[in-house]
């Protein structure tokens, strides 16, 4: 395959994934404890677009609307954007490091959201319901900025310090918030509920929260996409193929963090996706960012939202966090593509 | 590749050191498009630390080094990167990028922020592929190519860059000969077709010394010498820098500068009361050697590999035994093309009066050197003198009779006759003992 074929491969594989992602949408929105036909939901979902709204005559009850548009859709949206944005900061993060194990949470995020949310949960009596996000993003951008300036040397940023003192914030921040729970006593349950991480109970709000932060994150992480490309060559080399390193790290580690607690703010701690999904791709479609960025974001957003509709419909009515559906459902199909490609990824 | 434009890089006495550890200090260079530089040194001198001061990855804490007199420094990245490449020693690369978008790679500092490679940057790229031989490899994944084949990617991708300035750190030390010189020939067609300054550290001197206009030789982090290959790969430099004992010559073909490396000779006086070594001799023992046109080098270096102290003479001073000289051997030299002078047939005789032994190797003799056989005859009075005979003498007498006269009467008088080195050899190990 010559590189102007690969180029409109590429465009083939996004265009596909978007149909996916539709396709996701629309389907996902039919699953609930109340039964709507997929027909029904396009043709709500078309009624609400401009142009064609005028061809559609409602066909359906209010009740019915009212379930998709306010209950399931911003739901299904915001697994979305979460899963889009952990794809990407795993897949930035993997190749900013050159290290398999990253993942979005590897500097600490995490670890500061959890505190965030905790402490708001437990000292503040009546919780509105934008404390908790708030803290969490608050406390997750903190944690960040501590480690930054725990690993800097000068103006420079050696990445084995920041991947060490990430670990080091992270098991300090976490000793607080087990300490914290510890003396939670009846508010223990919702911590742990927040902590698996998980899409219930998500509003437009929560939508709107997380949106523009995951939207400008991803879309300037992706402008830096061939930037990434050389990075993987090494900090050197990169460097003498005129990349600022010093300037791309601080880049890529202000938008990692911005659009990784944007999603854990409104989510909670969800695993697996931003660690598997960029391995996958990368089995999948190569280690180009130009391509693995978009298809990550792509199938970060599909694969979370089909974990969720699982989640809430697979012991219904009780919801399971989705952080355990996508790894007992993800390992075993990111162990079969291993096994699948058993050259070396990394 | 590019149009012709003059580049100037100019190193002002730069200083560089690892937290506090000095490695390079009062380095100065200055050249222009189409000089070929290669820097030389032992392990550990401060060559790599060169390169990467100029290449922007280590800052001089002093001086500065100037890219058309602007300061590397000052200039971001991706501008330095359109004029200066940089070829490292070697590159590990994990990822499955194919060997065209490892090229392709290199077109990055030309490319603005959105912009996609184009077809101009693509024909660049397959060009750069074609004159490093690697085309045929461009699908396949850089991290499943040997390291030759990775290498000559690498240097591929440099070229894709069209740099004005290129920097190789031991460049070919992975790659067999065929593609060593290919490589470097490559590169030294390019920096004179394109004006491109070449700065190479190279571990192979004679490598270095074929490719080379200017040689920067650096012992422990300074400029030791700086130069022509030829005043800078002298055997005294050499000695003093890496050590060890070599042979410089200058080669008939390419007409550069050849090193021969010589094995390190212990020279080990025995101590009383230490047990002198099997089969060595118990003391030095001398042997004078007197010979011409090749036929005695070999046998001095394996006497001397023994352990016996050799002299010689007396040989013309461009007579290939004559390079023994190196070896530390004494030897008494006559002006070239010269018949034997009184001075140096009595220097002659002073040497075969302290030695212990005389050999005669198969040499022609002429008027010019009938005073060689006078000396053997001397000799014979009170030493063993062991004739080398390959040829017998008739053929060798370019005198109407002199020299056979003179050389039966040695054989008369007890001059062993042997017919090679190993039988001298032989002998003398048995005389010696």
């Amino acid at each position: 395959m010559n590189y102007l074929e690969k180029i409109l491969h590429w465009k083939l594989i996004i265009t596909y994934l978007i149909v996916a992602l539709g396709l996701t949408i629309v389907i996902a929105a039919t699953f609930g404890p109340a039964h709507i036909h997929p027909l029904i939901v396009l043709k709500m979902l078309a009624s609400r677009l401009p142009l064609v709204n005028s061809l559609i005559a409602p066909s359906w009850s209010v009740s019915e609307e009212t379930i998709v548009f306010q209950i399931r859709l911003p739901r299904i949206i915001l697994g979305v954007l979460v899963g889009a944005a952990l794809g990407v900061a795993g897949t930035a993060m993997q190749g900013l490091f050159k290290n398999p194990m990253a993942d979005p949470y590897i500097i600490g995020i995490s670890a500061g959201a959890a505190l965030g949310a905790t402490l708001a949960m437990v000292t503040i009596a009546s919780l509105s319901m934008y404390m908790v996000p708030l803290m969490a993003f608050i406390f997750a951008m903190g944690a960040i900025f501590l480690v930054y300036n725990i690993a800097r040397v000068g103006s420079k940023l050696p990445t084995s310090t920041l991947l060490l003192s990430g670990i080091a914030v992270t098991l300090f921040l976490s000793a607080i918030t087990s300490f914290m729970m510890y003396i939670s006593g009846e508010k223990l349950h919702g911590i742990v509920f927040w902590l698996m991480g998980g899409l219930w109970a998500s509003s437009w709000d929560d939508v709107w929260m997380a949106l523009p932060w995951i939207l400008i994150g991803t879309t300037i992480i992706y402008i830096f996409a061939r930037d990434l490309n050389v990075m993987l060559l090494d900090e050197e080399p990169a460097q003498h193929l005129g990349i600022d390193v010093e300037r791309l790290k601080k880049i890529m580690m202000t938008f990692t963090s911005l659009i990784t607690a944007s999603a854990v703010a409104v989510s909670g701690i969800i695993g697996f996706v931003g660690l598997i999904i960029p391995h996958a791709m990368r089995i999948l479609v190569g280690p180009d960012h130009r391509i693995l960025l978009p298809c990550s974001a792509l199938v970060g957003g599909v694969f979370l939202v089909w974990a969720d509709t699982l989640a809430r419909t697979i012991i219904a009515p009780t919801e399971i966090p989705v952080g355990i559906i996508t790894s007992i459902f993800g390992a075993p199909f990111f162990i079969y593509l291993l096994r699948k490609r058993k050259k070396s990824i990394f | 590749m590019n149009k012709m434009t003059s580049v100037t890089l100019r190193i002002n006495n730069i200083a560089c050191r690892y937290e506090s550890t000095s490695v390079l200090e009062g380095i100065e260079l200055s050249a222009l498009g189409g000089d070929f530089i290669g820097v030389i040194g032992p392990n550990a001198s401060g060559k790599s630390t060169l390169i990467k001061s100029i290449s922007r990855t280590l800052r001089p804490y002093m001086g500065a080094i100037l890219l058309d007199e602007k300061d590397v420094y000052s200039l971001p990245s991706k501008e330095v990167a359109k004029k200066l490449a940089v070829v490292p020693q070697e590159s590990v690369i994990t990822f499955a990028f194919t060997a065209l978008e490892i090229v392709l790679m290199g077109r990055n500092p030309h490319l603005g922020r959105f912009d996609a490679e184009s077809a101009d940057d693509l024909s660049i790229a397959r060009k750069a592929m074609e004159l490093t031989n690697t085309w045929h490899l461009s699908e396949r994944p850089i991290n499943e190519l040997s390291g030759g084949e990775k290498q000559r990617v690498i240097i591929a991708r440099s070229l894709a860059q069209e740099p004005k300035v290129l920097l190789l750190d031991e460049p070919t030390d992975h790659l067999d000969i065929g593609h060593q010189i290919e490589i470097l020939d490559l590169i030294k067609r390019l920096s004179k077709e394109e004006g491109i300054i070449v700065i190479a550290v190279f571990h192979n001197l004679n490598l270095a010394a074929l490719y080379c206009d200017r040689l920067m030789l650096i012992h422990n982090g300074k400029i030791f010498s700086l130069g022509s290959p030829e005043n800078v790969l002298t055997a005294e430099n050499i000695k003093r820098v890496y050590g060890v004992e070599v042979l410089i010559k200058r080669q008939p073909v390419t007409n550069s500068m050849y090193v021969t490396l010589l094995p390190r000779r212990e020279s080990m006086p025995p101590s009383p009361g230490s047990l002198p070594n099997k089969g060595a001799p118990k003391r030095p023992f001398f042997v004078h050697i007197i010979c011409g046109a090749g036929t005695g080098s070999q046998l001095m270096h394996l006497l001397t590999e023994k352990g016996h102290k050799v002299t010689a003479g007396v040989l013309n001073a461009i007579d290939t035994d004559h390079e023994m000289n190196y070896l530390g051997i004494p030897i008494v030299s006559e002006a070239p093309f010269s018949s034997i002078s009184c001075e140096a047939h009595e220097a002659n005789l002073g040497l075969i009066d302290k030695a212990d032994a005389v050999v005669l190797t198969s040499i022609p003799f002429g008027y010019g050197n009938l005073k060689n056989l006078e000396a053997a005859e001397l000799a014979l009075k009170n030493k063993p003198v062991l004739l080398i005979e390959k040829e017998p003498i008739e053929k060798r007498d370019f005198t109407g009779g002199e020299a056979k006269k003179i050389y039966n009467r040695l054989k008369e008088n007890g001059a062993v006759v042997l017919q090679d080195t190993k039988e001298v050899l032989l002998i003398i190990e048995e005389i010696a003992r």
